[in-house]
């Protein structure tokens, strides 16, 4: 029959049964908006740090010691808090063809920060050298001078005291030592070169402080014998079009004759990245969590394909001497399942046409909770589409196929 | 062959044709239902099938209307071989060829009496305009020009059968089955029902009319007597209703049929005895029928 009939007779029969297939739509709906927010929002994150990454960490070459057993972006930050690389690896690697900068990295360890009359509690600072700023992540003012009393906030350090921190402001820091020093802030930026992953993480204050004169952790270099500062981390800026030869390069002289290498202790080895195998190693676990919990989010559109089965069989009982009287004006079996097979698929379209706005709209809630910009996953969408059409047919196939069998005669005798 | 002279001789010139048709049902044991019946219908003949419950006479109806097939022998609608074809092929017959008037109606609750006439015209893929109208027509042509958008709930018993007899007209079928059609409704609507039944026949339908009461069987011109899935025998009616004088025949208008039929539709769907109860008296003239009346209502 023509499928414009079906489709009308099926409306009619949906209408009639409001409540009933109201609430298989809200459960397809739900299923639906599930599948589309945790797909949505998971792509929204995955865009956003990525993004970050990619602007202001190109080109960058990331050194890291990292436990030989592990694997992970995140383990490798653990092990990167043990300071192997020496200052004189530093001047060794900056003098390698392709580096632009070198950016190393140390931890200086801090108990407090004051700003007039407000103090917060700062964990910790990042000793680095003024290679770190540069005029697109510099909001105002300026990066840091070696050797000066200076210090360079992020916004989110800048934003931490009840007054904003603004440049020339003075800073009283309390170090982990009970030593108070006061600096300058002379620059707020927002994301810096150098360091593993220092674009993702804005939302945390950091302070930046000149390695001279605040970076006190120093090691005896075997190369030279004296004592030499010895940072946990390094960043190779790498001209652009030498990033992956610069990368071998250095993984090259860090695991040859370095300082790095004496230093380095059981377990523990020098891990080179580039961005861009940093950037895949985090979109492999977002995707990884997005998946899983999209995954979840699939169980309840199963949940819902089994509520229009079941109205749809329902229906099918309930209807029995309808299809009888169907079939004695001449409706084919076929017909009959047509029938059937629309309505089912009438309730599965309208719920994941419902449900990928109404997911939207979770994730869209959810992205500007998490302060991320909304990235649309257009392929779960079009997923989201696809499986409840799908399900509608899956749903309806069996009740549709019991209704074409009804026997005309048993149907009639039906009540 | 069972059954007189008239009945048992399948023509290939007839509008329906059976020709050996046995069918038994399993209920438990083997019921035969129909054994060995050969029997012919003229086109524009008008046939009553008279027989007690269980009888066959039922599952005689369900064949000739392709509902279901038979056993063994032939049954041909049409010149279609409707135990040959295929269940497609069946129900675009019913849908075209065929016109049923059940007992209980049968019409589609939610559907307006314009949309259950026009529904065997969706199945034979009518556009939605030419089948509303058809529909209209005849509805009109049966007396209900002004209840096209009643829904069924809202029509009486003898304007429900109305509806169901325009459906069953609406394809234009080549004949009309009919299968107790006052069962369900009172004596005077079943009267206007029967009346109307009789204009169709003279505008040239086939009618096979299936019924127990002898009353209702006199309107046909010859009456088919089934008893224990065998013809009995085949009676010429000579003096058929509705004859003049007759009390209740001879009544009011036919619109006249919105009352009485409240407490009929739920009454009983066997094929025994429950419009008797109003007139029992001219019910089952022939003899032989009631000592199996209401013994076997599984045909």
């Amino acid at each position: 029959m023509d499928p414009r009939e079906a489709f009308r007779i099926a409306a009619r029969s949906i209408r009639a049964h409001r409540l009933r297939s109201g609430l298989t739509v809200v459960g397809m709906v739900i299923g639906i908006a599930s599948v589309v927010a945790f797909a949505t929002f998971g792509a929204s994150v995955q865009a956003a740090v990525i993004g970050d990454i990619g602007e202001t960490n190109a080109n960058n070459v990331f050194v890291t010691p990292a436990s030989v057993d592990d694997d992970s972006p995140g383990g490798a930050e653990l092990a990167a808090t043990r300071p192997v690389f020496t200052a004189i690896d530093v001047d060794r690697l900056r003098e390698q063809p392709g580096v632009e900068a070198v950016i190393p990295q140390g931890v200086i360890g801090l108990s407090s920060a004051t700003y007039g009359s407000d103090t917060i509690a700062q964990r910790q600072a990042t000793a680095t050298v003024s290679e770190t700023f540069t005029d697109a992540n510099t909001v105002a003012g300026r990066g840091f001078e070696s050797g000066a009393e200076e210090a360079v906030l992020n916004e989110a350090a800048a934003r931490s005291f009840e007054r904003n921190v603004t440049v020339g402001s003075t800073l009283r820091l309390t170090l982990a030592s009970g030593e108070t020093r006061n600096v300058t802030v002379v620059g707020i930026v927002s994301g810096t070169r150098g360091g593993f992953l220092s674009g993702f993480g804005d939302a945390t204050p950091r302070i930046f402080l000149p390695v001279d004169p605040f970076y006190t952790t120093v090691v005896e270099s075997p190369s030279v014998g004296a004592d030499v500062q010895v940072y946990p981390q390094l960043t190779v800026i790498a001209t652009p079009d030498a990033v992956p030869a610069v990368k071998d390069r250095t993984e090259a002289y860090l695991t040859g004759d370095s300082d790095a290498t004496r230093l380095l202790g059981e377990g523990v080895e020098i891990r080179v990245q580039t961005s861009g195998d940093a950037v895949g190693a985090i979109q492999d676990v977002i995707s990884q969590i997005t998946r899983f919990v999209t995954g979840i989010a699939v169980i309840s559109l199963v949940v819902a394909a089994i509520g229009i089965a079941n109205i749809t069989l329902v229906s099918v009982t309930e209807r029995t001497k309808e299809i009888g009287i169907m079939k004695s004006v001449g409706a084919t079996n076929r017909d009959t399942m047509q029938l059937f097979l629309t309505e089912s698929v009438l309730l599965g379209t309208t719920g994941a046409v419902l449900g990928v706005p109404v997911g939207l709209a979770v994730a869209w809630g959810a992205a500007r909770f998490a302060d991320v910009a909304l990235t649309l996953a257009v392929d779960w969408m079009v997923f989201a589409v696809v499986v409840g059409v799908g399900v509608g047919i899956v749903a309806g196939l069996y009740p549709a196929w019991r209704a074409a069998r009804v026997d005309p005669i048993d149907a009639l005798r039906y009540e | 062959m069972p059954g007189p002279a008239g009945a048992d001789s399948p023509d290939a010139d007839s509008l329906v044709a059976l020709d050996g048709v046995t069918k038994t049902y399993q209920l438990g044991g083997t019921v035969t239902a129909l054994d060995d019946v050969s029997a012919s219908l003229d086109a524009g003949s008008y046939t009553a099938v008279m027989g007690p419950s269980g009888s066959g006479k039922s599952t005689l109806l369900n064949l000739v209307g392709g509902l279901d097939t038979a056993d063994t022998g032939t049954v041909r609608v049409d010149g279609v071989d409707l135990g040959r074809v295929s269940e497609t092929r069946r129900a675009e017959k019913r849908g075209t060829a065929i016109g049923f008037v059940f007992q209980t109606f049968n019409l589609m609750p939610r559907l307006t009496a314009v949309e259950n006439v026009a529904l065997p015209l969706v199945f034979d893929g009518w556009p939605q305009e030419k089948r509303l109208d058809r529909a209209r027509d005849v509805l009109d042509d049966v007396g209900l020009g002004d209840r096209y958008d009643h829904k069924p709930a809202e029509l009486s018993g003898g304007q429900r059968q109305r509806v169901a007899i325009a459906r069953a007209l609406a394809p234009d079928p080549s004949l009309l089955l009919a299968d107790e059609p006052t069962g369900n409704v009172d004596t005077d609507t079943g009267a206007a029902i029967m009346r109307l039944l009789a204009e169709i026949h003279e505008r040239g339908n086939t009618i096979l009319l299936v019924t127990h009461a002898r009353r209702i069987a006199e309107h046909a011109e010859r009456i088919v007597h089934v008893r224990d899935g065998r013809i009995e025998r085949v009676e010429a009616v000579e003096r058929r209703r509705p004859y003049d004088g007759d009390d209740r025949d001879g009544g009011g208008p036919d619109a006249r049929t919105g009352t009485g039929d409240g407490g009929t539709e739920d009454t009983d769907t066997h094929d025994g005895g429950d419009t008797d109860g109003h007139d029992g008296g001219d019910t089952d003239g022939a003899p032989a029928n009631d000592p199996g009346a209401g013994a076997d209502g599984s045909a």
